[in-house]
């Protein structure tokens, strides 16, 4: 076992480090566009989802440098600089003992990675929330004040490599990970090219693509319309509110990296435990009135934090201007509850808040009573969030898929 | 059938005798030293200091070493322009004159509908400060203080950030403008600006106009000054809505007696402002104008 404190550990520490800082969110806003960083850096991620999504912005570049370098250096990337590898590493030495079990495992990851490029080449990428770049953002974007249990459940995955970790030593990096997986491909296929190259090649070197590894693309790419066929009515059915400019196939293209739900200033945003199926666990949802009401706890028309964070393009990086069109959800007034309907007496907060002007009011006994204006409203929960009702009298209810509305904000 | 028409039509011409006299009497209970002083112009520092001018000048409010709160109207993400919030450079020319006249500190906390980073921003009152010794924040749980309100018919108690507590000089500076469920928002509206998001939706759910007026009866600023530069009339609190140009700041040291003027500029019957009625009737000031001495300058 070679020894814990060098170079190449240190500069492993400074790395995860770094990302884990960013990835807490606690650096100036200044900062924030940097979290993409991270999870950007894997081609799983990134090209994966801009694949699925047909449409490749600058992102996805970020994925090009982990493609290439394996050609060339192999996994130099696991061994120096990753860090969920690095912390895994650390893990599996506490257990010397279980030093010799990893070999036993089958190369789970490399089947992983043709999967999600399969699945992601259909439009619709499976697992690619098993990315380590990935988790590893997940678990501390997590950490946000104040502190909710339900944004917590990013950190499952992390805590899951580090659990197994410690059982079977190595065998995340060296079996498990989908982007490991990736570069030992792209690695052993380099070696075969500069093999086949070099004079003094003791035998023809087969260049072929293995029949396996294309049977289990190909498995990737059914599997992807399978899920997409099979999801169907439980994403139709699903009564969420996604964050504004989320894509249709959000299920697939969201990485669970958690940083949508630690970049949301109104703590709106909270991963999904459950409403959306099982392909939805830990998506992001937005929950109103979801903790104390002296804070504002609507969706902002000014902000679009999520989509600047979001590595995948699950969440599509909208212009202000556009993201203020997106209809997110639908308020509906509950005549019973409310102020005006039920006891005749003038509030219409709803109006006074509404930064769309969506309430239009109908007199009642003389009394301004609230109703909502679909083609005006965007589901932004300012209406919920201020109700002064109890319980409250108007909520925003999903509306899927989002609509971009005709009606200019005033 | 004629007499009984002649006895109605004695007690009804009797009672209508009485009536105005009864309003008398009751007017004569509220104070008849209210003054108003309205000024019109295109600057707001200029018309800022001919109206203080009027009241007596800065040193009547402002001591020095004294610790001033300042309450403008800084809800809304929205531009000075729409309206929503009270002008900056009103807010910049008080907070001016308070620091030469030698204000210890400047305190103008302001419980936003938006979120405050972007709203102070917006509204050009975060602009507008840089560089002045003036603090605006939005408080925390921890600012406020509870406190009584003894003549409170419905409203007993709030929460009142404790920089508005203890403060020398309490300055309301409100806009004046459109409102959705009060018909306009005044200075004794702007209120609900300082007291926690539940305290409002309390205020809300219970009955509005009697509860801004009851915290009016607990609330006691040296000094009411309404930005009516320009005024919302549609589409308030919020906006943007359609505008009028008053170009006016209304000064006063009674809230009510300001307020009933600058429901005028709406063209309405200050009484038809239920807040303000209530407000009168609780002895707070007096709204009705033609007891109230109003003072009209050009700056």
């Amino acid at each position: 076992m070679s020894a814990l404190f060098n170079r190449r550990n240190l500069l492993r520490l400074v790395v995860a480090a770094a990302f884990a800082v960013l990835a807490l969110g606690v650096l100036p806003d200044a900062w924030s566009p940097w979290r993409v960083l991270l999870p950007s850096l894997s081609p799983l991620l990134s090209l994966g989802g801009a694949l699925a999504a047909r449409a490749a912005g600058p992102l996805a570049l970020l994925g090009l440098p982990l493609l290439v370098l394996p050609l060339f250096k192999g996994r130099f990337f696991c061994w120096r600089l990753c860090p969920m590898g690095f912390l895994a590493e650390l893990v599996g030495r506490l257990n010397p003992r279980g030093a010799g079990r990893v070999k036993r495992v089958p190369h789970v990851g490399k089947g992983l990675a043709l999967v999600i490029a399969g699945s992601a080449a259909a439009g619709y990428p499976l697992l690619i929330w098993t990315d380590p770049l990935c988790i590893f953002n997940g678990f501390f974007a997590a950490w946000k004040l104040p502190f909710a249990w339900a944004a917590s459940a990013t950190t499952v995955g992390f805590v899951s490599i580090l659990a197994l970790s410690l059982f079977v030593p190595n065998v995340w990096c060296h079996r498990l990970c989908p982007l490991g997986g990736l570069q030992e491909s792209l690695a052993q296929f380099a070696d075969r090219l500069r093999a086949r190259r070099s004079a003094s090649a003791p035998a023809p070197v087969n260049l072929r693509v293995g029949r396996r590894p294309f049977l289990v693309f190909l498995g990737g790419v059914a599997a992807a319309g399978l899920d997409r066929a099979l999801g169907r009515r439980v994403r139709a059915a699903a009564p969420v509110i996604r964050p504004p400019g989320a894509a249709p196939a959000f299920n697939a293209l969201c990485a669970r990296c958690g940083n949508c739900v630690n970049a949301c200033p109104y703590g709106l945003i909270v991963p999904d435990l459950g409403v959306t199926g099982i392909e939805g666990l830990f998506t992001p949802v937005l929950k109103f009135r979801s903790r104390n009401a002296e804070q504002e706890q609507f969706c902002f028309q000014d902000c679009n934090a999520c989509a600047r964070v979001c590595p995948t393009g699950a969440i599509r990086r909208l212009p202000i201007e556009e993201k203020r069109q997106i209809a997110i959800g639908l308020a509906r007034v509950d005549k019973k509850a409310c102020i005006a309907w039920e006891k005749g007496e003038y509030c219409v907060v709803c109006q006074e808040f509404c930064p769309y002007q969506a309430i239009a009011v109908v007199e009642q006994k003389g009394v301004k009573c609230p109703i909502v204006d679909a083609s005006k409203c965007r589901g932004c929960g300012a209406c919920e969030s201020q109700c002064p009702a109890q319980p409250i009298a108007i909520v925003v209810e999903s509306r899927v898929p989002q609509v971009r509305l005709q009606a200019p904000p005033p | 059938m004629q007499s009984i028409r002649r006895r109605r039509f004695l007690k009804v011409s009797l009672s209508a005798a009485a009536l105005p006299a009864a309003a008398g009497a009751q007017d004569a209970a509220a104070p008849k030293t209210s003054k108003v002083v309205v000024v019109h112009g295109k600057n707001i520092a200029k018309m800022l200091e001919a109206g203080i001018a009027k009241l007596g000048g800065w040193g009547a409010f402002i001591k020095p070493g004294a610790k001033v709160a300042l309450k403008p109207n800084v809800a809304w993400n929205s531009t000075p322009e729409q309206g929503g919030n009270t002008h900056p450079d009103l807010v910049k020319a008080c907070v001016l004159a308070a620091q030469s006249k030698g204000a210890s500190s400047i305190a103008i906390p302001e419980n936003t509908c938006h979120p405050e980073k972007a709203t102070f921003k917006a509204s050009g009152v975060e602009a507008a400060l840089k560089g002045t010794k003036a603090r605006l924040y939005r408080p925390a749980k921890e600012d406020y203080r509870p406190v009584d309100i003894p003549k409170g018919k419905i409203t007993k108690s709030a929460h009142v950030p404790a920089d508005i507590l203890d403060c020398d000089c309490l300055i309301n500076m409100p806009v004046a403008k459109h409102h959705a469920a009060t018909t306009l928002t005044l200075s004794m509206k702007n209120w609900m600006g300082a007291v926690p998001n539940a305290d409002r939706q309390g205020w809300h759910r219970n009955g509005l106009p009697q509860c801004i007026a009851d915290f009016a009866t607990f609330i006691k600023p040296k000094l009411t000054i309404i930005d009516a530069t320009r005024i919302l009339l549609t589409k308030g609190p919020q906006g943007p809505g359609d505008l009028d140009h008053p170009d006016e700041i209304i000064l006063s040291t009674d809230p009510v007696a300001a307020d009933a003027y600058a429901a005028t500029l709406f063209k309405k019957k200050p009484f038809d402002i239920e807040y303000i009625r209530l407000a009168h009737e609780m002895g707070v000031g007096c709204g009705d104008l033609s007891h109230v001495q109003i003072e009209r300058v050009e700056a």
